[in-house]
């Protein structure tokens, strides 16, 4: 188990909580919506090929992939390792197969933990918003990225 | 698919369980093959370097999972308003996965009726997930 004598939380990892990301375009794209539905055997009428309309669930394809989500910067990340350990996705209207959103990231808090199955370890919460052309919020994911060496975790 | 209305739902409903059996594959399929995942996604060893025990199954397939499970329970007239979960252990790949749910509130607030769902998925019997999720559901009348 490695041995953290110190937060190695710093300053400038604090001073990156607020920051607002460059707006990154994400595209709804058909092709997405037919290979997860196909996936997940889904049989909903409304999503279905010609419907233009998109599970909810096709958020994972563009929601949070890198620790901060799409277009963060500036958060490197702590520790080697990292698993998303918590996750919320709120939905305030449905997409739109082919519609251009525009999403916005930051991360909104940083803090760490000792002890647990990840030994020492940094959790990292950011949040994105989904814009439709019109402004409108469409979407918004929060996610929390726990940072952690490997090494120290205990195995499965 | 059936419609499920707000005044046929009570607290303490179960959702009929479901299970899943993730793979490798399905996870590179998932986010679609040629799209950067973590590698420990479809490699076993990355996962075992990683202390997650094999490979990883992926967070946002286990939530779309759920989103479409519970989607799936109230009926193509319903809307899943939010989900949330906390992913408590690592899943690994060729491990199955029951889905199970249990209506825990309904209420109705700004005109919408809402019902919300507590959400776990068992990995050999232990919850891996857990979550909620909020469903507006139609009214029969």
């Amino acid at each position: 188990m490695s041995e953290v004598e110190q937060s190695l939380i710093t300053d400038e990892h604090r001073a990156q909580i607020g920051i607002k990301s460059d707006p990154i375009a994400v595209t709804v794209r058909e092709a997405d919506a037919h290979r997860m539905r196909d996936m997940l055997d889904d049989s909903d009428p409304r999503y279905a090929d010609g419907t233009g309309v998109a599970p909810p669930y096709l958020l994972a394809m563009f929601g949070g992939r890198g620790p901060g989500g799409p277009g963060a910067r500036g958060m490197q990340s702590i520790l080697p390792g990292g698993l998303l350990t918590q996750q919320e996705w709120r939905f305030l209207r449905p997409f739109r197969i082919g519609e251009e959103l525009t999403a916005i990231t930051q991360v909104v808090d940083i803090r760490e933990r000792l002890g647990g199955r990840y030994g020492y370890s940094v959790l990292v919460t950011s949040e994105t918003d989904y814009f439709g052309t019109e402004g409108e919020q469409v979407a918004a994911v929060m996610s929390t990225i726990t940072q952690f060496d490997p090494t120290g975790a205990v195995q499965e | 698919m059936s419609q499920r209305y707000f005044e046929d739902i009570a607290v303490d409903d179960q959702l009929p369980p479901a299970e899943k059996l993730p793979t490798a594959d399905m996870a590179i399929d998932f986010f679609g093959r040629g799209n950067p995942t973590n590698p420990a996604f479809a490699d076993a060893e990355a996962g075992r370097r990683m202390g997650v025990g094999g490979a990883l199954v992926p967070g946002t397939m286990k939530m779309a999972w759920l989103t479409q499970y519970v989607s799936a329970w109230a009926g193509p007239a319903s809307t899943v308003r939010n989900i949330r979960v906390a992913y408590r252990r690592p899943d690994i790949a060729g491990k199955p996965l029951v889905l199970a749910g249990r209506v825990v509130d309904k209420r109705e607030e700004g005109g919408r009726r809402i019902v919300e769902i507590e959400l776990v998925t068992l990995a050999g019997g232990e919850p891996s997930v857990r979550g909620n999720a909020q469903i507006e559901v139609p009214a029969r009348t």
